[in-house]
């Protein structure tokens, strides 16, 4: 038999018993929306959360901190040291697109009568252009004046060098200007506190002052918090000229000595940033980082906890949904049972004019697979429309999580997925009834009543 | 047109029992035939006499306690319900006493139905339907539904049906047993005249003598059990010399107008213990 000859006789069986056939249908429509619905609001969640993690900064971003502690002097392992080395043998591993030094110079800065003492970090140009920045912009690849790229909190760090007033005390912003003002930057930390003060005895001549150049400040006001909030950045490259320039064959504040006191050769970084191509591979390659020895560090291990938490939501929400799907697949074998009762004989009559019993069996499993296709056509279009109000006239979300978002998300994948679902749902809740079908005499089309 | 040298159905030996209780009823009591090509069969008993399954056996929708069943030289005795599904739908056509014709679907739908079956598209067999449908005289009706026509139009719908699939045999059972007496007529000589245009063999049922009389052959069944076999010629003489059609003819089907032979023998059967 044709298949559309088989759909034909479902659909026209359907057509037969319009209001049992409309109820049925409605059930599977509640049990889809349902399902639909709540799964939409647990990928919503998710999603909002996933938004709230990926504000705050690059989800494909690993930190690799070195096992030694550099400070001391004393038990220094030099091969754990995290330098340009280490940093070519992590740019081959797999899924690694590129990997920016973290080389951290303590400095104060000084504008007028307000200072700050704070550490400076200088890292690649690939992680600077990560860097949303809300004032300036980022220097051309080819300047080679060292610029100074401020994290939007770092303002609140600022204090009066004569009151020692700062933020903390009178909740009043420090008049500090990054753009407007020029900025003095002191490289000798030692020296700076040495001299501080009316300190005339000290035989440290007060150190050097240099001007260093704003390149932009980070997105946001104070108040804003993101990844590069707390952080002054600059180019690593340029900071080590820098730092060479000043120091020479001393001691950079910061870098290891060896044991004699006397410094490496070349810099050794605090932290190495590791940027993965896909946020799915940044735990493979945080693996393959501690399989090297390094300790690593990602957004990601939060967000894999989240999202387990979220999972579970997830799964609770539909399960509730598949709850009243569930009703509406006992729905669907009852009006099976039904339609064959009331069809005995008709069905024992095309199995005298030879219909095949698969072909029966088939003809009721279209039937109420079909009823499941209405049910998940319609239920669908429904959670649409309840996605839709959710989203933008009661915005859930904002509510919620306190992000602006959509709460209710249906994905293709879901959309489509609901489909098949009810279809499944449909044809499995009308096997038995088919096969019952399928088994009944023939007999029974030549009994007369 | 009868071709006595080709046998499509033969029965050796055919019993069936059934279980009622701890009493076993024996339907079929070891019953032996033949059909042959082309033939006009009747199966006449009174009621309760096995008729119905005999001819259910035939058409392959029960299955036989022992003994053979071959039709069209295949044994169908041992076949399975899927074979015998498909033996159905390549072999077999079959005519109800209550047409059960489907009730969603219009003469040409429901004439079309077993060839669907057979994976015909839909343009083809629409042009049989409606083919065949002419030939029972349906010209006008050809779009009414199941429930929109009389009963006689009815069965026409369902001889059609029958004939469509073009099988080797057709089974009817007890056809006009539903219809009037004057439908009745029209009925069986459609059925007759039919079936020998198309050179098919018809095996039928009924419980009637006067309507066994159109028949080729009547194969007189009691308790199980063929008595008695009688030919088209014999039959005529037997009534006087009148052929059976034309002693009904005049429109009026006197039931009690029968062969006094026969008379005889209904009388015996109900004294036989069943
Ligand atoms: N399914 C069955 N179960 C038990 N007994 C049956 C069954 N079908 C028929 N019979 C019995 O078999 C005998 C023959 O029945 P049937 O072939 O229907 O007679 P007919 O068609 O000649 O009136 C009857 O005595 C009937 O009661
Ligand atoms: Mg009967």
């Amino acid at each position: 038999m044709r298949f559309l000859d088989l759909l034909g006789m479902s659909v026209s069986n359907l057509k037969r018993r319009k209001m049992r056939t409309f109820l049925t249908v409605l059930g599977v429509i509640i049990g889809t929306a349902s399902v639909v619905i709540m799964v939409s609001l647990g990928i919503g969640l998710n999603g909002l959360m996933m938004e709230q993690y990926s504000s705050y900064g690059d989800m494909t971003m690993v930190t690799v901190n070195s096992n030694t502690y550099y400070g001391g002097g004393q038990d220094v392992d030099e091969s754990q040291f995290l330098t340009d080395d280490t940093m070519k043998q992590i740019a081959v591993l797999d899924h690694v697109t590129n990997v920016s030094p973290v080389l951290r110079a303590d400095v104060v800065l000084k504008q007028g009568l307000y200072y700050c003492s704070q550490s400076i970090t200088g890292v690649s140009r690939d992680y600077l252009e990560k860097i949303p920045l809300g004032q300036g912009e980022l220097a051309a690849a080819d300047d080679n004046e060292l610029k100074f790229y401020y994290g939007n909190r770092v303002i609140m760090w600022f204090s009066n060098e004569k009151t020692g007033a700062g933020y903390g005390d009178n909740e009043e912003l420090p008049p500090v200007d990054f753009m407007g003002k020029p900025m003095f930057v002191i490289f000798d930390t030692n020296a700076y506190w040495q001299t501080r003060g009316n300190n005339t005895e000290s035989s440290v001549k007060p150190p050097k002052k240099y001007l260093i150049g704003t390149g932009g400040v980070v997105e946001g006001t104070f108040r804003d918090y993101n990844n590069y909030s707390y952080d002054i950045y600059c180019d690593a490259e340029l900071l080590k000229q820098q730092l060479k320039t000043i120091f020479r064959k001393n001691p950079i504040p910061g870098q290891p000595t060896n044991r004699k006191g006397k410094p490496y050769p070349y810099f050794v970084y605090s932290q190495l940033m590791v940027f993965v191509d896909d946020m799915e591979n940044v735990t493979d390659v945080q693996k393959q980082l501690s399989d090297m020895g390094y300790q690593t560090n990602s957004q990601m291990e939060w967000i894999e906890q989240a999202q387990q938490t979220y999972g579970m939501v997830q799964l609770v929400l539909g399960g509730i949904g598949a709850v009243s799907l569930f009703v509406a697949a006992i729905g669907i074998a009852n009006t099976m049972m039904m339609s064959i009762y009331e069809r005995t004989k008709e069905i024992g009559v095309i199995k005298v004019l030879g219909c095949d019993m698969r072909n029966i069996r088939n003809m009721f499993l279209l039937e109420s697979g079909f009823i499941g296709f209405m049910g998940g056509v319609v239920g669908l279009c429904i959670s649409y429309g309840v996605g839709y109000a959710m989203n933008h006239f009661l915005s859930l979300g904002q509510m919620m999580m306190g992000v602006d978002g959509d709460i209710s998300r249906i994905p293709f994948w879901l959309a489509g997925g609901a489909i098949v679902f009810a279809i499944l749902v449909g044809m499995l809740a009308g096997f038995f009834p088919s096969l019952r079908a399928m088994h009944l005499s023939p007999l029974a089309a030549i009994r007369n009543e | 047109m009868v071709d006595r040298g080709n046998p499509i159905i033969q029965v050796k030996n055919l019993y069936k029992i059934y279980r009622v209780g701890d009493t076993r009823v024996h339907a079929l009591d070891g019953v032996d035939f033949t059909v042959y090509k082309g033939e006009f069969c009747a199966i006449v008993g009174p009621s309760g006499s096995g008729k119905s399954t005999l001819l259910n056996m035939l058409a392959g929708l029960e299955k036989p306690t022992k003994g053979q069943i071959v039709i069209d030289k295949i044994h169908i005795e041992d076949m399975t319900e899927n074979q015998l599904v498909e033996f159905r739908r390549k072999r077999v056509g079959f005519i109800f006493q209550s047409y059960n014709l489907l009730q969603t679907m219009n003469a040409v739908e429901n004439v079309a139905l077993p060839l669907s079956f057979r994976g015909v598209p839909k343009k083809k067999r629409n042009e049989i339907a409606v083919r065949y449908l002419k030939l029972v005289g349906l010209e006008k009706q050809m779009k009414h539904m199941a429930n929109a026509m009389s009963g006689g139009q009815q069965q026409r719908v369902g001889i059609a049906r029958a004939l469509a699939v073009n099988p080797k045999i057709i089974f009817a059972d007890e056809p006009t047993g539903n219809l009037d007496s004057k439908t009745t007529l029209e009925i069986l000589k459609l059925m007759r005249q039919v079936v020998r245009e198309q050179n098919q063999t018809l095996v039928m049922v009924t419980h009637d003598n006067n309507l066994a009389a159109y028949a080729d052959r009547q194969f007189h069944i009691v308790d199980g059990k063929i008595v008695r076999i009688v030919e088209k010629a014999e039959a005529d003489r037997m009534s006087g010399g009148t052929a059976a059609d034309e002693r009904m003819v005049g429109g009026t089907l006197d039931m009690t107008a029968e062969l006094p032979e026969e008379a005889v023998e209904t009388a015996e059967f109900s004294a036989s213990p069943r």
